[in-house]
């Protein structure tokens, strides 16, 4: 256990030339196991059943506190210091205006709608904030990260780039996504020392036109499909032979196997869409100017292991959820790592808590959810 | 040095804010916690009331944090619970022990299966009839109106049905409604141009009904038809339907939100479309609700009460010929419809 000693020392001093200049590779490892947070994922449910939701906050509490304490870089775990009770205000007051929106949108549609774009204005506040939440309450080492985005940042970020990759059906996505990494990647903060990132254009729409080739191939595909059933209904309807009732039933059948068909290509695109942004981003990340982190996910494996942790967990009624959460962690980190210049163990003894990340949280809500 | 005191754990120690970290034990002496260093020397300490020890999670590294604080941190997690317990503090442990992996988590699973049940079954059902009892009267009537006024200047046009028709349709419409539970003043009856919605009728929770000019015609002669399906509406007005199935899918959206824990985006997504189907299933069984309403009132009024469902075989001839569903889309088929009309008729003659 003894951190200081067993940190790889040997490029200390040859910071000039070379490949020992760029330090070693050091990747994330995940700890869990499923048949471990099986028992945390049975237990969280059973307590929140029992006290009509209210332990769900808790619930959060000890999923993050295993899956940040299992994600391991250098031997040391990462560790979510958020409490219970912090998150069940947040979620009380989101709740609160969602009922409120949605009887209004119902009744009153007029103020729900009204409602909906004050939401929309407080949207991108509530992005800020709950970035900052999830930053402070992690740390590493006895170090809290933090966050110091505000809401300009997060309103181009998560409405504007959104927005505009629907308007252009997805082209401008690149960008929107390059608008959400620098965001996020450019105010995150551990220790005094900050993150920066700027993940280049280009290589995010190489890493897009797979998925787009996938989403278009897809509906080209789809359509054909939809379209030969059409023809195959009107076929039927001309005979006559079948009441319309039938007939009625299949046009239904056809619908809803159009809509998951519709589902599940836009899901398989968005998976490899994520995951190969995250490569871009993650790999055009620095800490401290110096020490780049890197991402190498497999796009195929990473879209095989959701697509088929999907199917298991619905296979299995949810029993296999907590295996599925494990196994794509695993992957994930050991797809993830940093590449420390210099002496990594030097390094890390250097980083001291900003003071005031630490104080502030308590104060802090967690309003909307945002993981790292 | 660390000689006296016994020493509980092995691990390391931070000091208050630095990420650098020492070799150090954790050990209990004097009635206090303290870290002594590797090569002695106390390097933190404090009573045990005033230190925080963080509660156990699977396997990952117990974190006591001290009054200064300074952090110290272990993975032997089976040594701080042995030494909480021997403080009386086992209970600290409670959730972790429910966690470990035993058959006992089969029971657990069962539980919660059986729970969920019946919170659907019988919870929600329960709720949604409270949150009805405890709205008061004014809330439905502002929500009425505002949605009246806001779907006239978005969706309806103005009536141009003649003043004859429309005097026939409201005397029987009076009639009608003087026999439901509410009596007369407790339902409006306008007419509205349908625009987009075409033949329709719709009720809103405070008694208003719409009926739109396209039915009307729909119906030609047969104005009892049209107090068949007014009838209905004052059915869907007098259960409080609109307002039980706003209270239900919020319940059922507020219960996947908050009992369903980690399930993982993708099944939650498809969670919430479900969600939809059953409450379409429900809308399903208002309709016929509303229909066996639609029997009994007209029959009080001395009207046809087979009004409706000639109503139905009316839209299955002239809508089906167009491959017009959508209206209806969440109506039960209506052949279906009608024959348990007749039944219906049939049983209250009884």
């Amino acid at each position: 256990m003894t951190m200081a000693e067993s940190l790889p020392a040997q490029n200390a001093g040859e910071r000039s030339f070379g490949r020992a200049a760029e330090g070693d590779i050091q990747r994330l490892s995940f700890t869990g196991s499923g048949s471990e947070y099986f028992g945390i994922w049975i237990v969280n449910i059973l307590l929140t059943i029992i006290t009509l939701g209210i332990y769900s906050a808790w619930a959060k509490v000890r999923r993050n506190r295993y899956f940040y304490g299992n994600t391991i870089l250098l031997g040391r775990g990462f560790e979510y210091h958020a409490s219970g009770g912090q998150i069940l205000i947040g979620r009380l007051i989101v709740f609160a205006y969602l009922v409120l929106y949605n009887i209004m949108l119902t009744f009153v549609p007029l103020v729900g709608i009204g409602l909906g774009v004050l939401m929309l204005f407080f949207v991108p506040w509530l992005v800020a904030r709950g970035l900052r939440f999830s930053a402070r309450v992690t740390s590493y080492r006895n170090v809290r990260f933090d966050f110091v985005g505000g809401a300009g940042g997060a309103f181009l970020a998560f409405i504007i780039g959104p927005v505009l990759a629907a308007l252009t059906l997805g082209i401008l996505a690149p960008l929107a996504s390059r608008w959400s990494y620098r965001y996020v990647g450019n105010n995150l903060r551990y220790g005094q020392k900050p993150f920066s990132t700027d993940p280049p254009l280009g290589r995010l729409y190489r890493t897009w036109v797979a998925p787009a080739a996938v989403l278009v191939l897809g509906m080209l595909i789809g359509g054909f499909f939809v379209f030969l059933g059409v023809a195959l209904v009107n076929a039927v309807a001309e005979g006559a032979e079948l009441s319309s009732q039938a007939l009625q039933g299949f046009t239904g059948l056809l619908l809803v196997l159009g809509y998951l068909l519709l589902f599940a290509i836009f899901g398989l695109a968005a998976l490899i869409y994520r995951a190969g942004v995250r490569n871009v981003a993650w790999s055009a990340t620095s800490f401290d100017g110096r020490h780049r982190l890197l991402s190498d996910l497999s796009r195929l494996r990473y879209t095989w292991i959701a697509v088929s942790n999907l199917i298991v967990t619905l296979v299995t009624l949810g029993l296999m959820r907590p295996w599925a959460a494990v196994r794509m962690a695993r992957y994930v980190n050991e797809h993830t790592g940093v590449r420390f210049e210099g002496d990594v163990g030097e390094l890390l003894s250097q980083i001291a808590q900003e003071g005031s990340a630490v104080g502030a949280e308590f104060m802090d809500i967690e309003g909307f959810d945002f993981g790292f | 040095m660390a000689s006296d005191g016994t020493t509980i754990a092995s691990g390391e120690w931070h000091p208050p804010g630095s990420s650098r970290s020492v070799p150090a034990s954790l050990v209990e002496r004097a009635g206090h916690l303290v870290v002594d260093g590797e090569s002695g020397g106390e390097l933190a300490g404090g009573n045990l009331h005033s230190i925080e020890i963080s509660s156990r999670v699977g396997r990952i590294p117990r974190r006591v944090t001290f009054p200064d604080g300074s952090l110290f941190e272990t993975a032997d997690n089976d040594a701080v619970d042995r030494f909480l317990t021997g403080k009386g503090r086992a209970s600290e442990g409670a959730i972790h022990r429910l966690e470990r992996f035993h058959p006992r988590l089969i029971a657990f699973v069962a539980a919660a299966i059986l729970l969920g049940a019946l919170i659907y079954r019988s919870a929600l059902p329960l709720l949604v009839e409270v949150a009805i009892a405890v709205t008061p009267p004014a809330v439905p009537q502002i929500m009425s109106a505002s949605a009246l006024e806001t779907m006239d200047r978005t969706l309806l046009d103005k009536s141009k049905l003649d003043e004859a028709k429309r005097n026939r349709i409201v005397e029987g419409f009076r009639r009608v409604a003087s026999q439901s539970a509410r009596g007369e003043a407790g339902y409006t009856l306008h007419f509205r141009g349908g625009g987009a919605l075409g033949p329709n009728a719709f009720a809103l929770p405070d008694g208003t009904l719409i009926l739109t000019d396209e039915l009307v015609e729909l119906a030609g002669e047969d104005t009892e038809m049209i107090l068949g399906v007014l009838a209905h509406e004052i059915g869907h007005v007098a259960h409080k339907h609109s307002l039980r199935q706003i209270y239900r899918a919020a319940g059922i959206t507020a219960l996947l939100m908050l009992v369903a824990g980690d399930i993982g985006s993708g099944a939650e997504d498809m969670l919430v479309q479900g969600g939809g189907l059953l409450a379409l299933s429900y809308s399903r069984s208002a309709e016929a609700e509303a229909d066996r309403h639609s029997v009994e009132l007209m029959m009080k009024a001395g009207f046809d009460p087979a009004a409706i469902a000639r109503f139905f075989e009316l839209l299955e001839t002239k809508l089906d010929d167009k491959g017009g569903t959508s209206i209806f889309s969440t109506h039960p088929s209506t052949p279906e419809r009608r024959k348990a009309i007749l039944d219906w008729i049939g049983h209250e003659r009884k």
